[in-house]
């Protein structure tokens, strides 16, 4: 049976263990924002400690990004982000029967099999962008091995994020399709624990960590280049991430958007209502604060939804990570 | 002697009541902790309807005030009759007029991180400085930064690293706060040079507890900046900050290991008294494992250690000292569960201090991120109880030995740090009546004495008796205290006296005539 609580040793820990160091507090782009101890992990642990009930939070549940910042910081070890997912999983949303709806019309059409070794789960964004998409498997198909799944679990990711309950119908739906593949490689990073979950027999890579380590991305990165890690894969996997990026650094020299704890900053800050589109996006602050101060000539970006964010505040270029293998061949 | 009458003396809200700890109290016995009483709510309603009527947002829901029922500490609880985020120093300076009027408390609390309630609030008003926390201006030229005071340091930090700066010390937790900082102290290992974080501050700007608003400095309104700093909020709250700023460095560490708590005093004195090294400090495990921690900010310094003083520190290095635990437990076999302590702590401490992604060529490049990680990972808890002791260079030894014993007698397991601080002369009206001893010339010493818990449970009597013995010592070498507010102002006048606690008191009456300003911390 597929669970929907990641199996980490911090799983059982929640917010009656948090001591209130408020570590947290400090890497979370919603608290950034608002200033308001309400609007952070701590706030909630503390004012649930001490008599509030969820529904007391709801605008700060609501409000959280998943940026997941707040999970490798924790002394503690509780796992912040699920226990803010199990938080609004008792709040019932009010698009609930819309996701809901999403999940089983999906269900209804299950996708075909993958035949290749490799998946990649490329997400709605990359999709909007055709040419990126062909480009980005075009680079990691070097083998013939690659396939883009029918199936990448868009409506999950949202419905998980909404804390609605995804079916066991809708989920085998989507991992059965990839049950072949050894190597699952996903645009969206919030899937990417569970997946690991789901399909424990294949090795799960975000598509920032599959595409940086390719030689022909990499030694087109620039010391004078800022390389901005999408923070939901990175904080998904961090003990072995942190290690990964900073052997990058040293190679290539470039600068990243990672603060003194090595957390990576978030150049958006989108919460429920943003992803739902209920409420327009405004991620210029948190895009400003990601640059304040660094002498860059140019922005390279893991996730679209950062170009998107960085190109309304700055004035240097701001590429795809997978657009740097372009300019090797101009 | 008990008391001849245990009869209840009412006391006016704000005057100090008669010291509950007698002074012939025999060492060590079980106290009651000095926990304040809630505060009566009368006319709490109407001062509600000014401040919203002023426009000020007061929250008044569980979530709100349940977020602030505790501080670090854990062991103090209350709950605020209302919660108002700081805006700006026009609306503290509104509600302090309205808390004036109405007579309602005000609690001010920045990072929360006070261990004896002294950022809890019994009722009325809790003012959650945090929001006030961006950085006003940075001067690269002139060295300064202008702050906001709710800040945290780490904050602060990361805003300074963008442009190549630093602060100069604050303490090892990542989450205190500017304001609520300068109003205790702030010791970092950098402190045997650079002073305490009190001593940055250049220029505050500082709401009165009458709710004016006011720019003071060492030129102007010299005397509330000398109230205000190192005054644990008494005399104002702290809405923005002009602090001394440096150019920031990797750091160059050195770790010796002794098993003698007094040679490791005695050694880092040495170091501070030649100005040996630019960052040192004490670390323990119980007093087996006795680490000074020496680091430094340039090629040039490290050097001239090795070459002048490495040789005269009597401390090991890792694999001389293990040969010395080795000897000693050998011939001590009784005490291998202690071994095996020591081996285990140093198992989960050691990799902490070396991760490689804050430490490149051999260089610890965040230090604070380091040193505040693991104090919260391996010392940080629901509950926790930091004694400490402030003492003169010359005490200091005596005061850790003492203070050791007591840890001995209470618990199993415990750390002690220890560190210096450099006074400045010119700041001696700052240090009156705060937790740099009256006696100290030069520097000041304090060490923490700090249990480790191991999941056990201990009533707080038995860590209100720990606390006592550990402060009754301070006492009797005339010394200070880091934390002696809150659940430990009984502390205040056998410490420092009726003469120099009544002459504040009388201030304190003059700048806030309903005493609304943190009370029940210091009066
Ligand atoms: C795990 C841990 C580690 C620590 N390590 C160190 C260390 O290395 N070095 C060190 O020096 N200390 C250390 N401390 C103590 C702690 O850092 C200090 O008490 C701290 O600086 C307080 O800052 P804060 O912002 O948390 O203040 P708070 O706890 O919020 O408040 C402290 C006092 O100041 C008042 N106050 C708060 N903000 C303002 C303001 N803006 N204006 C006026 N008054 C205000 C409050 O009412 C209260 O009385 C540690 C504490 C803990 C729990
Ligand atoms: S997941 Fe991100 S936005 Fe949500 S609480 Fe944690 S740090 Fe804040
Ligand atoms: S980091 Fe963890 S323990 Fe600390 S305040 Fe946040 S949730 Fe609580």
């Amino acid at each position: 049976m597929f669970d929907f609580v990641i199996n980490t040793p911090a799983a059982h820990k929640s917010y009656s263990d948090c001591s209130g160091c408020g570590l947290c507090t400090l890497v979370c782009p919603v608290w950034r924002r608002k200033r308001d101890l309400q609007h952070s992990p701590l706030g909630w642990a503390k004012a649930l400690q001490h008599g509030a009930a969820p529904g007391d939070l709801v605008d700060a549940l609501w409000n959280c990004t998943l940026c997941r910042a707040c999970d490798p910081v924790c002394p503690e070890r509780i796992d912040v982000s699920g226990m803010i997912l199990k938080l609004r999983a008792q709040l019932v949303h009010p698009q609930t029967a819309v996701l809901q709806g999403r999940m089983a019309a999906q269900a209804r059409r299950p996708a075909p099999a993958c035949q290749e070794k490799t998946a990649l789960l490329a997400g709605e964004a990359l999709r909007a962008h055709p040419a990126l998409l062909s480009r980005i498997t075009a680079l990691l198909d070097k083998a013939g091995v690659l396939v883009v799944a029918h199936d990448d679990g868009a409506d999950i990711s949202l419905a998980l994020e909404a804390g609605v309950t995804v079916s066991p119908e809708r989920l085998a739906a989507l991992i059965e399709p990839l049950r072949r593949a050894d190597k699952v490689i996903v645009a969206d990073g919030l899937l990417l624990p569970y997946l690991a979950q789901w399909l424990p027999a294949a090795r799960i890579f975000s598509l920032g960590e599959t595409l940086s380590s390719l030689e022909i991305i990499r030694r087109n990165l620039r010391v004078t280049d800022l390389y901005v890690i999408e923070p939901r894969a990175y904080h998904a996997d961090y003990v072995r991430l942190i290690k990964y990026y900073d052997r990058l650094r040293k190679e290539r020299g470039c600068d990243f958007n990672l603060d003194l704890q090595r957390i990576a900053i978030p150049a958006t800050v989108r919460g429920l209502p943003q992803r739902l589109g209920l409420m327009v996006p405004d991620d210029d602050a948190q895009a400003s604060w990601v640059l304040h101060g660094r002498s860059i000539t140019r922005i390279v970006v893991e996730s679209l939804e950062d170009r998107a964010a960085f190109e309304k505040v700055s004035n240097v270029p701001v590429v795809h990570l997978a657009e740097l293998a372009d300019s090797l061949r101009r | 002697m008990p008391p001849e009458t245990s009869e209840l003396v009412l006391t006016e809200p704000g005057a100090i009541g008669p010291c509950h700890v007698g002074p012939d109290a025999l060492l060590g016995i079980k106290r009651q902790q000095t926990n304040p009483t809630r505060w009566n709510g009368q006319r709490w309603h109407p001062f509600a309807a000014a401040l919203r009527d002023g426009g000020i947002e007061l929250r008044e829901n569980i979530a709100a005030c349940g977020t602030f029922a505790t501080d670090a500490g854990g062991t103090a609880y209350g709950l605020p009759h209302g919660v108002v985020i700081a805006r700006s120093a026009a609306q503290v300076s509104a509600l302090l007029k309205a808390a004036q009027q109405f007579r309602v408390p005000v609690t001010v609390r920045g990072g929360g991180l006070t261990t004896e309630g002294e950022s809890v609030a019994f009722g009325g008003v809790l003012l959650d400085m945090t929001g006030m926390s961006r950085v006003l201006h940075v001067d690269t030229e002139a060295l300064t930064v202008r702050t906001e005071g709710g800040i945290f340091w780490h904050s602060l930090a990361e805003e300074l690293r963008r442009y190549g700066m630093d602060y100069l010390s604050a303490p090892l937790n990542l989450t205190s706060s500017v304001g609520g900082t300068l109003g205790v102290g702030g010791i970092d290992v950098n402190s045997p040079r650079l002073g305490c974080s009190a001593d940055q501050a250049l220029a505050l700007q500082v709401v009165t507890p009458r709710g004016d608003i006011v720019e003071c400095s060492d030129t102007q309104n010299a005397e509330l900046f000398q109230r205000v700093v190192l005054g644990y909020g008494q005399f104002g709250v702290i809405t923005e900050a002009t602090l001394k700023i440096r150019r920031y460095t990797p750091l160059r560490m050195h770790y010796f290991y002794y098993d003698s708590l007094r040679t490791a005093v005695e050694d880092m004195q040495l170091l501070n008294r030649n100005d040996a090294s630019d960052y040192s400090g004490i670390l323990t495990i119980m007093d087996c494992a006795v680490n000074l921690l020496v680091a430094f900010d340039s090629d040039e310094r490290e050097t001239a250690f090795r070459a002048n003083w490495q040789s005269k520190l009597r401390g090991h290095g890792e694999p001389g000292f293990a040969l010395c635990m080795l000897r000693r437990y050998a011939l001590r076999p009784w005490k291998l569960p202690e071994a095996w302590y020591l081996l285990q702590r140093k198992r989960e401490l050691f990799p902490e201090f070396r991760r490689s992604e804050y430490m490149h060529d051999g260089l610890m490049y965040d230090r604070t991120v380091v040193f505040s990680r693991a104090v919260w990972k391996f010392w940080g808890s629901k509950q926790m109880v930091i004694p400490d002791l402030a003492t003169s260079a010359e005490k200091f030894a005596e005061a850790v030995e003492r203070g050791n014993a007591v840890c001995r007698k209470y618990f199993p397991h415990y750390t002690l740090y220890c560190v210096g601080i450099r006074l400045r002369p010119e700041h001696k009206p700052h240090y009156e009546m705060s937790c740099i001893p009256p006696d100290a010339e030069g520097w000041a010493y304090g060490c923490e004495f700090e249990p480790m818990m191991d999941d056990r449970v201990y009533s707080r009597d038995y860590l209100q008796s720990f606390k006592n013995a550990i402060y009754d010592i301070g006492v009797e070498l005339g010394g200070s205290y880091y934390r002696f507010g809150g659940m430990m102002k009984g502390y205040i006048r056998r410490v420092f006296g009726d003469e120099v606690v009544d002459r504040h008191l009388a201030m304190k009456r003059e700048a806030d005539p309903a005493m609304i300003l943190n009370r029940d911390v210091i009066f």
